[in-house]
């Protein structure tokens, strides 16, 4: 699979993730990977963070959007 | 944060009593001066019968289920000792967060009676008792501890299984919890009260109190009761599922 920025930028690179959200493929240059975190727990637990975190790829156009609200 | 957490309890045990015995403490000021029609009729279904006791348990129902939707997160939303008390006897919850929240439980259900005589005037205490509950005409102390624990050991199975349960579906917990304490109140509101909760009975015991009504010689019916069929639930749900 090719970077679908960068094919329309006229290149042709390899991809080496799959945005989460739109399923585009990225090169390193057009990701954002993020940690996010991971809360468990509802009624009758308060709800706790978890220690560790998850990865989330995303693209540079899904990022922006998420980062507009 | 444990202080956030109590926090938490406060303002949901304030929910609860505030709409829940306060339904209770207005619909004995409608129905006051009302022709009553037998002794075990104490006003709450003198206008309504039974729809007297399910609008009472509808308005427990939906404070219950708003405060599980919107706090259930931050503290778990307990908002009763007995809840608190059956979770730590599984093992289900920290034994050094059980006094904390018991505290703030027992003060949220203090503030919401006292607000409550503010807003309606003394005619809530003296006339609707701030919806305090204690056992009806012709039923006696153990009777009345028997009914309690009765009802909450069936809210406390469902917590066990709506909820506590892993393979629970989720999302469910507000309504099915709310709705199971409506109905728990339509049945036995006309025996005791139906309290379920040793906090929702001290905070208008409170502010009965400083009315110049003393019922305090019932109050151990709402703490033996409920917390011996909260326990028990808790136990036979944990054994049954195990």
């Amino acid at each position: 699979m090719k970077c679908y920025i960068c094919k329309q930028l006229g290149k042709d690179t390899d991809a080496v993730a799959i945005c989460i959200v739109c399923g585009m493929g990225v090169c390193m240059e057009h990701l954002v990977r993020e940690e996010i975190e991971v809360w468990k727990g509802d009624y009758p637990f308060p709800a706790k963070k978890l220690k560790k975190k998850i990865p989330r790829i995303l693209c540079v156009t899904c990022y922006e959007a998420y980062q507009e609200g | 944060m444990l202080l956030k957490r109590c926090l938490a309890e406060v303002v949901g045990t304030y929910i609860l009593v505030f709409f829940g015995a306060g339904s209770a403490a207005i619909n004995l000021m409608i129905a006051h001066g009302a022709a009553k029609p037998n002794p075990f009729n104490i006003g709450i279904g003198t206008l309504g019968g039974l729809g007297d006791w399910l609008a009472i348990g509808m308005a427990f129902a939906i404070a219950i289920a708003a405060v599980i939707y919107s706090l259930g997160r931050v503290s778990g939303a307990h908002i009763n000792p007995a809840v608190t008390i059956a979770l730590w006897s599984i093992g289900k919850f920290p034994a050094k967060d059980v006094v904390p929240y018991i505290v703030a439980q027992l003060i949220g259900a203090t503030l919401a009676s006292l607000s409550f005589l503010a807003c309606v005037g003394p005619n809530a205490a003296l006339i609707g008792g701030l919806g305090a509950t204690a056992p009806f005409p012709g039923i006696s102390y153990g009777q009345a501890i028997l009914t309690e624990a009765i009802g909450t050991f069936l809210l406390m199975l469902v917590i066990m299984g709506i909820a506590v349960d892993e393979r629970a579906p989720p999302g469910f917990a507000g309504l099915i919890i709310g709705l199971t304490v409506g109905g728990i109140i339509t049945t036995i509101g006309n025996i005791t009260g139906s309290s379920l909760n040793p906090a929702r009975t001290f905070g208008p015991y409170v502010g009965d109190s400083l009315m110049g009504i003393d019922l305090w010689f019932y109050f151990p019916i709402y703490v033996v009761g409920p917390i011996i069929g909260a326990v028990f639930a808790a136990w036979l749900y944990k054994y049954l599922s195990s």
